[in-house]
């Protein structure tokens, strides 16, 4: 059956269709199957969402458009991989609402930045990064060091996650202020916290208000290493 | 006279949202939802205003200038 | 019928026509300033909402969606009642409501972008309930768009209005499947992304680079398949390309997202996907451009006395220049070198300023002395002037970025002789620094250009010298149209 072309032009419904269906195909192919085949996202250990604090970072890492000017994807590339650690796996994003892999690098890649540098370098960093690094062209964010982190809507925005599939355990949401608090507090008995959330960096602060500034230090210190490369269980990830 | 049918619809439009306008700055919990609540509300009382303004102005033939067309 | 008889929406049209003189200035000028700050970080400034990472977006928006989404509805909506010899659906009031909700709109989302609120996807920073707002407006759009088609006294329904339909269809499935996300609360704007991870890659990709093909080449090309026509006086090149490359292009822009996700954790067999689609683009892209081009076998002088005509032609020049840079650059190999460099941002504004921005000044050239009834332009040779100034702009900008990005790929995985990393990163933005104050200039370049632009218009409307003599009838359909289906 052939239908001349004509009869599409003159009639809109039939353009309407034929559009739809066309424009259809790519994006079905490309995207469904990547939820549907189970290897798309290796099953790899340590993973873990966000705590509190990192979560927290997290925001403030979206909202001041970080991801403009970083990537957090090493690509597998031997240069890259010599440069920055590890290629990145799906697994090591798979929590991340939204994804953060970035498309330009102004700035130098962060997937893996975590435990790169001290936190002290961070702050100096974030504060002021020509003081560490004279070439750099990162704007300053000193005003983050000023402003207390909002942490009402705390509860919910780790249950917004969780609605969206982040598997956030009921203890964890439950103790989601005091891990936060801990987690940004050098005195602090941080057990409970390293129990809920492996290997979080817990950072200075000044020890009285828990601010923006220390949320994203927390998240920065935690990228890329939540994956063991070095564990024989995780070293051929399954794709 | 000759009311549009147009107007209507888009005057129950723009009270709608701007209702939905007001409810948002009413519980806003943070600066975007307040303002953009509030703009929203000012934004549909403005635009029902110049829909009746211009109803008026079609009705007694004194359309703003540049006005091309019925 | 005579078209002296319809009574066609030009207020509205005039309004957009406003709204995209108006955005693109400011989008230049935020563009300016964000490559002066890349240029020299002090300009930074250190305070929140002067920052390049909340900026940028200010920029990107401005330039995509409110310059060129102003000059797509405004030419959309003068093609489309001209066209199909109808007034625009929906009676005046719906079609103000667009106008004034889209303005309001794109200053919402600019001003939620400085207070610090943004979803973190690319071209798709607006939170949940400016979303939310946009799909009203989007949706009332088709209506008035699709309901003028309906209401034709045309048989046919011109090319130009295809590539309008597909693209307010695309956009409308593009912009609900990117942004899908949860809000915190229904009174808090930030929002978590429903897919994460590698899927909200493949999702953000699919949308963003069909933001391209769909809002950025689709509506574009059917303003090109107007007003090279009409202010050429020829018909178009060929009926048979235009049909073959409308369904080519259409079915295979949409695969051609995994391209931005080389080598990344996205699936081998998807990013492989991209990239055959993406290299087969290249021939339907070429397709609009010879289309385009040939149109004005025959007609060539015209380009002398027309900055206007000139401006779209080279538009699609430039067209043709960045849908081969494209395919190129979406071959694994050469993206290797050229992902995540200034490469990219390069081929973004061969394709936003070469394209994008002088088509919309071809199509304003023409439309500002038809919509305010003036008899020409006010100067042919300010728009020369604003021609030239505009192209040496976009040569700057884009040659520094190809040094400036070729160096940066070259530079990051260089190796000594003893088999280390040659360079540190911070040595690539040392070396690039020149080549970001040339892409500086060139972007002032570009600035003055559309203020002389603005300049010229201003006086078309107002200046006495353009009066038009006698009230003429309004012109009618370009020449193809009469030919289409023949």
């Amino acid at each position: 059956m052939f239908i001349k072309h004509e009869t599409i032009e003159k009639n809109a419904f039939l353009l309407l269709v034929f559009t739809l269906l066309t424009i259809a195909v790519g994006g079905i192919v490309e995207v469904i199957p990547l939820f549907t085949i189970e290897t798309t996202v290796e099953h790899v250990k340590g993973v873990r969402p966000y705590s509190p604090l990192e979560s927290r970072g997290r925001d403030i890492y979206v909202r001041e458009g970080c991801y403009v000017c970083h990537s957090q994807q090493v690509r597998a590339l031997r240069d890259e991989v010599e440069r920055y650690g590890h290629y990145s796996i799906a697994a090591e994003s798979m929590f991340d609402h939204p994804f953060q892999w970035g498309s330009k690098r102004i700035g130098p890649d962060l997937a893996r930045v975590g435990g790169k540098y001290s936190s002290d370098w961070h702050y100096a960093h974030l504060m002021n990064a020509q003081s560490v690094v004279p070439e750099s062209l990162m704007p300053h964010y000193a005003f983050l060091a000023q402003t207390p982190l909002d942490t009402g809507d705390l509860v919910r925005r780790i249950k917004a996650q969780r609605m969206v599939g982040v598997p956030y355990t009921d203890d964890q949401v439950a103790n989601a202020a005091a891990d936060l608090k801990a987690q940004a507090d050098p005195a602090a008995d941080n057990a409970a916290l390293l129990r809920r959330y492996p290997k979080a960096v817990t950072v200075p602060g000044d020890g009285r208000s828990v601010t923006e500034l220390d949320a994203l230090v927390a998240y920065l210190q935690v990228l890329g290493t939540m994956v063991n490369f070095a564990d024989p269980a995780n070293e051929k990830p399954r794709q | 006279m000759d009311i549009q049918v147009s107007d209507v619809i888009v005057g129950l439009l723009m009270s709608v949202l701007g209702l939905i306008g007001l409810f948002m700055a009413a519980g806003a919990t943070d600066d975007a939802i307040y303002v953009f609540g509030l703009s929203l509300a000012g934004f549909a009382v403005v635009f029902v205003l110049g829909l009746i303004r211009r109803h008026f102005d079609r009705q007694s033939g004194t359309m703003p200038k540049g006005t091309d067309y019925v | 019928m005579s078209d002296a008889a319809i009574q066609y929406n030009e207020d509205v049209v005039k309004k957009f026509v406003i709204a995209a003189i108006f955005w693109a200035v400011v989008a230049f000028l935020v563009g300016v300033v964000l490559a002066g700050q890349l240029a020299w970080p002090v300009a930074n400034l250190g305070l929140p909402f002067t920052n390049f990472g909340r900026l940028r977006p200010v920029h990107t928006s401005a330039a995509i969606f409110a310059f060129g989404g102003s000059a797509l509805f405004a030419t959309s909506f003068y093609i489309v009642q001209r066209t199909c010899r109808a007034r625009l659906f929906g009676g005046e009031a719906l079609a103000n409501f667009i106008f004034w909700g889209y303005q309001f709109f794109i200053v919402m989302a600019a001003l939620s972008y400085v207070m610090g609120f943004s979803q973190g996807q690319e071209y798709a920073e607006p939170e949940w309930h400016l979303d939310l707002f946009l799909t009203l407006i989007w949706v009332l759009y088709g209506v008035v768009f699709i309901g003028t088609v309906l209401m034709r006294k045309e048989p046919h329904i011109y090319v130009a209005n295809w590539f309008f339909i597909a693209m307010i269809l695309t956009i409308a499935v593009l912009h609900l499947g990117n942004n899908s996300a949860m809000p915190v609360s229904l009174f808090t704007a930030k929002s978590y992304n429903v897919a994460s991870g590698v899927q909200n890659a493949m999702i953000q990709w699919w949308y963003g680079h069909n933001a391209v093909g769909f809002f950025l080449t689709a509506g574009f090309l059917g303003m090109m398949y107007y007003f090279i026509p009409k202010a050429s006086g020829r018909p178009i090149y060929s009926y048979r390309i235009s049909i073959v490359h409308f369904w080519s292009l259409v079915f295979m822009y949409i695969w051609a997202g995994p391209h931005h996700l080389h080598y990344t954790a996205l699936p081998d067999w998807t990013q492989t996907l991209g990239m055959a689609f993406s290299i087969m683009l290249w021939m339907p892209s070429w397709g609009g451009m010879i289309n385009g081009i040939m149109t004005l076998s025959g007609a060539w002088d015209k380009l002398r006395t027309d900055a206007g005509l000139r401006f779209s032609v080279t538009a699609v020049g430039f067209y043709g220049m960045s849908t081969f840079e494209g395919p190129v650059m979406s071959i694994r190999g050469v993206n290797a070198l050229s992902h995540y460099t200034d490469w990219g941002i390069g081929h973004v504004h061969s394709g936003a300023l070469g394209w994008v921005a002088f088509i919309s000044f071809g199509a304003l050239y023409y439309l500002v002395p038809v919509l305010w009834k003036r008899e020409r332009l006010y100067s042919q040779k300010l728009a020369a002037w604003h021609f030239w100034i505009a192209t040496l702009g976009i040569v700057l900008y884009i040659t520094s970025m190809w040094v400036a990005g070729i160096m940066q790929g070259l530079m990051w995985r260089a190796y000594d002789q003893f088999g280390f990393l040659q360079y540190s990163f911070s040595e690539s933005v040392m070396a690039v620094h020149p080549y970001y104050v040339i892409r500086f200039t060139g972007g002032v370049f570009f600035l003055l250009g559309s203020l002389i632009m603005v300049y010229n218009m201003i006086q078309t409307v107002r200046s006495p010298t353009t009066a038009r003599p006698a009230a003429e009838p309004q012109t009618g359909l370009p020449i193809g149209t009469a030919m289409a289906g023949a």
